[in-house]
Formats: C-alpha cells, sequence, structure tokens
C-alpha cells in the first residue's frame, strides 16, 4: 500500500466520527432553534387568538388562521391550562401526510370559557435534515478530492527526494566498489536519511573491500607454505630410504597438497575477479579461445571418446579480459569433458552474440539454480573443486554478461550472451 | 655452474639449494634485497633465482640491476603472485623465465637446465644421453641415430625426463609440466599414464634401453646410468 494511499484511509477513518459527531450537533442546534421559533410563533398566535377573544362582544366560536388549523371554540368542561400535542395528517395542499405541532389553552373572558388551538404544520425539520445531509455529504466528497489531489501534489513534490534515494539504492551494487551517491536535499528528514545511508554503504563498502582483500592475501600468504611442502615432498622423493608403504603415504600426501594448492588458485582468482583486478578489456575472438581450449583437452576428449560438434554461425566477439577469456572458455569445456559420459559428445554453436556449450550426460543430482554456486558439486565428481562454474559466473558477472542452464533432451545446455 | 637462489622464505631457500645441489651446481643464496643486490654486484652467476617480494626491496629491481650491468646469467622470476603484470614486467626487465609458487623442484630444474642451454650454447645445443639425442631447437630426437617420432606431449615428457634424470617424479609435477596452469583442470594422472606409455612402447621399438622405472603409485624415474658421457 502506498504511503498516500494509507494516509487517505486514516484521514477517511478519522474524518467519520467527526463528521458524524459535527452532523448530529448541527442538525440538533439547527432543529432546536428551529423548534425554538416555531414554539414562539404558536405562543404569539395564542396572544393574537386572545386578544381576538377579549374584542368579542358576544361569545362565538371562530377559525382564525388561513389554513383553518387554529380555532377558537367554546369549551363547556371548563378546562384550564394548555396541553402540546404532535399530529401527523394530511396536508391538504402538498397532498401527503405531514406533522404538525398543536397547542390547546383554555382562556377565560368575560365568564365564558374558550379552547384556542393553534395547529402549525412542523414540515421545515424535514427539509432541513434533507439539506443539512446533502451538505455534509458535499463536504466529505469536497474534502477527500481535495485530499487525494493535495497529497498527489506532495508526493509529486515532497517525496521526490524519498524516491529518488529509493531508486539510487535500488540500483546501487556494492561489488562495484563505488561510493553511494544522493542529493543534497533541502528537508531536514530526508537529508538524514540520505546521509545515514551514505555512511552505512560507506561502511558496507569498506567492510566488503576488507574481506576481499583479506581473501585474497590469506590465498596470498598460503602459497608460500604450499611452495614448502610441495618441494620438500620432491626432495623426500628422492630419498633411497623409503619403502613401498612410505611411497603411497607421500603420493597421498601429494595429491591433497595439489588439491590444495588448485584450491587456493582458484579461490585467488575469484578474489581477483571480485576486485576487478582484470581491467583490460578488449575483443577476444571466442573461437579461437575455443580452439586453443578443444586442444588442451584433447587427451581428455579423446580417451571419453567424446564427438564434438562445432556449429559456427558468426563470429562472437566478447568484449572480455582476454585472460578471462581463456579461464571463462577453459571452465566450460572442462565442465562439458569432465561431467560427460564415454562415447558422449559436446556441442559448441557460435553466433554473434551468444555461445552455447552442450553435453550428454546424467541429469543433475543438486538443484539446477545452485550450479553456480561455490563448492557446489554433483554427485559422483570427485576431481572436481565445485569452483568451475563458480568462477564462470564471476566472470560474467564482472561484464554483465549472462549464462543460462537447462538440461534439454539428455544434453546439459550452457547458453552465454554477451 | 653457480646459480644464485635469492628467496626470504629460508624453508623454500633450503629445499631449492638441496635440489640443484644435487643435480651438481654450485649452489648460492640470498635472503633479502641488500645481500642479494651485494652478490650479484661481485660475482658472476651462471643463472639467478629472484623472488620477487623481497625484504628491504623489490626482486624486479635486482634484474633491472643485472640487465643495466650486462650480466649474462639467465634470471628467473619466482613470484607468489600468479600475475600476468608482473610476468609481463618481469620479462620485460630482462628476465628469461618466471614461475609461480607453489612449484615442483624438478620443474624449476627442467627450467634451469633449458635456460642454460639457451644462453651457453648458441645453435649448437644437443643433449645426448646414451643412445638418445635430442636437439631441442629442431624438436628432434634420435635413437641409435634413427629419428624417433614423438607427440607434443610425448616430446616434452621425454625432455622432462632427461632433464630430471635419475630423479623420482611425481605424477603431479609431470602433469603440471604438461599441462602448465591447466594440470588442474585435465585431471591429467591417467593420460599422464596413457602419454608414457606410448613413449616407453617408441623409444623400446626403437633399440632404446628402458629407462623408465615406475616408482610404486606415486611417479616415474627415469634412470640412466651415463656410459660414455
Amino acid at each position: 500500500m502506498k504511503l498516500i494511499t494509507k494516509t487517505i484511509f486514516y484521514y477517511l477513518l478519522m474524518c467519520v466520527p467527526l463528521i458524524l459527531i459535527a452532523f448530529s450537533a448541527s442538525y440538533f442546534l439547527i432543529k432546536r432553534a428551529v423548534n425554538e421559533n416555531l414554539n414562539e410563533e404558536i405562543w404569539n398566535k395564542k396572544r393574537k387568538a386572545e386578544t381576538l377573544i377579549d374584542s368579542f362582544k358576544e361569545p362565538k366560536e371562530v377559525f382564525f388562521s388561513i389554513d383553518n388549523l387554529s380555532s377558537i371554540k367554546i369549551d363547556s368542561t371548563n378546562g384550564t391550562g394548555y396541553k402540546y400535542k404532535y399530529l401527523f395528517k394530511m396536508d391538504p395542499e402538498e397532498g401527503e401526510q405531514i406533522w404538525y405541532w398543536q397547542l390547546k389553552s383554555y382562556y377565560k373572558s368575560k365568564g365564558v370559557n374558550y379552547l384556542v388551538t393553534i395547529t402549525e404544520p412542523k414540515f421545515e425539520n424535514d427539509d432541513l435534515i434533507e439539506s443539512l445531509s446533502q451538505m455534509l455529504l458535499l463536504t466529505i466528497a469536497f474534502l477527500i478530492f481535495s485530499f487525494f489531489i493535495l497529497n498527489w501534489i506532495i508526493s509529486r513534490t515532497l517525496w521526490r527526494p524519498f524516491y529518488k534515494t529509493i531508486h539510487a539504492l535500488n540500483i546501487y551494487d556494492v561489488k562495484r566498489g563505488e561510493a553511494l551517491q544522493l542529493d543534497k536535499v533541502k528537508i531536514k528528514e530526508f537529508r538524514q536519511l540520505n546521509e545515514t545511508l551514505e555512511e552505512v554503504t560507506a561502511k558496507i563498502r569498506n567492510d566488503y573491500k576488507n574481506i576481499k582483500e583479506f581473501t585474497e592475501n590469506a590465498s596470498h600468504e598460503t602459497q608460500t607454505p604450499l611452495a614448502v611442502i610441495k618441494a620438500r615432498l620432491d626432495l623426500l622423493l628422492q630419498s633411497p630410504n623409503l619403502k613401498e608403504n612410505d611411497m603411497k603415504q607421500l603420493e597421498v600426501i601429494e595429491q591433497s597438497v595439489a588439491k590444495l594448492s588448485s584450491l587456493n588458485k582458484a579461490l585467488l582468482l575469484l578474489a581477483k575477479i571480485e576486485n576487478n583486478q582484470f581491467k583490460e578489456v578488449e575483443e577476444v575472438d571466442l573461437e579461437a579461445v575455443i580452439n586453443k581450449t578443444l586442444l588442451v583437452y584433447e587427451d581428455m576428449i579423446s580417451l571419453k571418446n567424446i564427438k564434438v560438434k562445432r556449429i559456427n554461425k558468426g563470429s562472437a566477439c566478447m568484449k572480455i579480459n582476454s585472460l578471462l577469456a581463456d579461464i571463462l572458455i577453459s571452465n566450460l569445456v572442462q565442465n562439458a569433458v569432465r561431467h560427460n559420459e564415454a562415447n558422449g559428445s559436446i556441442n559448441i554453436e557460435i553466433y554473434p552474440h551468444s555461445l552455447v556449450i552442450a553435453n550428454t550426460g546424467d541429469p543433475l543430482t543438486v538443484d539446477k539454480e545452485k550450479i553456480f554456486e561455490r563448492f557446489r558439486k554433483n554427485d559422483g565428481s570427485k576431481e572436481s573443486l565445485g569452483l568451475g562454474l563458480a568462477i564462470v559466473k564471476s566472470i560474467l558477472n564482472a561484464y554483465n554478461y549472462k549464462c543460462n542452464y537447462e538440461y534439454l533432451n539428455g544434453f546439459h545446455t550452457f547458453v552465454l550472451e554477451f | 655452474m653457480k646459480v644464485l637462489v635469492i628467496e626470504d622464505e629460508a624453508e623454500l631457500r633450503r629445499s631449492i639449494k638441496e635440489y640443484l645441489h644435487n643435480e651438481g651446481y654450485l649452489v648460492e643464496s640470498a635472503n633479502d634485497f641488500n645481500k642479494a643486490s651485494e652478490k650479484t654486484n661481485v660475482y658472476e652467476y651462471d643463472c639467478i633465482l629472484v623472488d620477487i617480494t623481497l625484504p628491504h626491496g623489490n626482486g624486479l629491481d635486482i634484474v633491472k640491476q643485472l640487465k643495466k650491468a650486462g650480466s649474462e646469467a639467465g634470471v628467473i622470476i619466482i613470484s607468489a603472485k600468479n600475475s600476468l603484470d608482473d610476468k609481463i614486467t618481469g620479462l620485460e626487465y630482462g628476465a628469461d623465465d618466471y614461475i609461480t609458487k607453489p612449484f615442483h623442484l624438478p620443474e624449476l630444474n627442467a627450467r634451469i637446465k633449458s635456460l642454460l642451454r639457451r644462453k651457453r650454447f648458441d645453435g649448437n645445443n644437443r643433449i645426448t644421453l646414451n643412445e638418445i639425442s635430442i636437439e631441442p631447437e629442431k624438436r628432434l630426437v634420435t635413437v641409435k641415430n634413427t629419428e624417433l617420432i614423438l607427440t607434443g606431449k610425448e616430446y616434452d615428457l621425454l625432455l622432462y625426463f632427461v632433464a630430471n634424470k635419475n630423479r623420482v617424479l611425481s605424477k603431479n609435477a609431470i602433469a603440471e609440466h604438461l599441462w602448465g596452469d591447466d594440470a588442474d583442470r585435465v585431471d591429467g594422472h591417467d593420460f599422464i599414464y596413457t602419454h608414457i606409455k606410448n613413449l616407453r612402447k617408441k623409444l623400446i621399438e626403437k633399440g632404446c634401453t628402458d629407462y623408465l622405472q615406475t616408482i610404486y603409485g606415486i611417479g616415474y624415474n627415469f634412470k640412466v646410468n651415463e656410459t660414455n658421457n
């Protein structure tokens, strides 16, 4: 729900009882005023009737108003005092039933008791309620309408810096390493918001940078002890006193060191890509890179008896660092070879702005959304470090290129768009 | 042959010295920039191994000094950073080769040998080992004076074995030599076996002694008792 909608909702919620109170209050006040007026009218008429009675030379009965509703009659019951009465009867002129107010009072003049009846229509009150309701409805409608207009104008002008800030945050990416730049606004709250956001993002940026540098430094620092272990193993292997069992132990150590070493290299590479350390970008002809890469893997390809099919639908030039292009293609081809089956095939399709590398193989055992994550391995791929596709993703991310994976007709299909 | 090892990490320095000493080199070492600078100014070396990151200075500056002084020594840069920039800068300064930590000592040895061969003999740098003769310039191998046709990998393998004869070479070291940076991508061990099997077959077919020994599961040894040279 937008802020403006919410505001109006609360405004209306608050307005309803207020309007009701105002409505009833004005209704009762006006009703009382009208009634008082009516009452006064009746008493005036009563006084006029009494003056009229006083002027009678002899007792008689008369109607003294035009509408024949008020009358003077001779009373034989000797009644005293007065009595109000409400009547609901036909109004001859309007042709409908309306309310009347009737005052009956007794008056004694020259020894004769008179009953004075004064009847006044009360229809003004109904009209009053009707017009009052109309007025109030109109007021509410006007209020809501003007509030919408006002809020629209306010949100267009007053909230503009806020929406600008949201937009800036939306497109902000801490990985790019740039500072978040927000406008200097006059409204204090928004200025505070922007300043706070700038401070917070600066801190996050700094932390992120530190972590990345840490990864890189840690990988570098690991190289030296690894180099020592590797060198010492090479020396130890030359010892004439080693028995078969010692050699077997050494082999395990060798393998683990080799794995650790490649793991370290891969992590260092990832850190470097994320630190944007491969700055030079050039137009790289992917076909040449693919040819070069297939040579590296020729042994693996022929051992598994994999058929490589190539389809060229134009020359694919990718704007990328040339070293990263090598690594990118190498990782994809490696993936296609390593996770292939014996006598399988690899299809490579080159288009001007996309590249498809597909290989036969069993379906994934892991979620396909997760194959680009670090250390995410399909079951049974022991040789794999689980970093190859993470590196692919990381390289493509650095240039805002896309890579999609699908399992189509028995083929693991990777589509690169650039 | 005199080799200078400029490396600040003591254990690595010692390992390199030991391996190269066993290869018959006269090995000296320096552990920081100043000592390295001093030694290179005073003595002549055939080959200098220099680490880029050194206490009190940058290894690349030593390369610069050497080339400025017109030194004939072959220079191999050792770096912990697998950085293309360092590599390019180093080679621009006049270094002859570049090797990234962590590396296998037989690899370093093979690089030194190849470098010295290139430096010392102009054009005529034939390697002879009993009945095997290799001309690296032409990538030509002859056994008992008949030419041996080898694939690229088999040739690299033979040269590597010859450079590290009588040494136990682990499969990892061999894989790294054959595939370089791609070694950890190609799951090389199965292919090493295939290549070695083919190489051995070809050598034996030409009447060559079977020098290649399998050392349990770990690797191979090109065991040669040199008779006439």
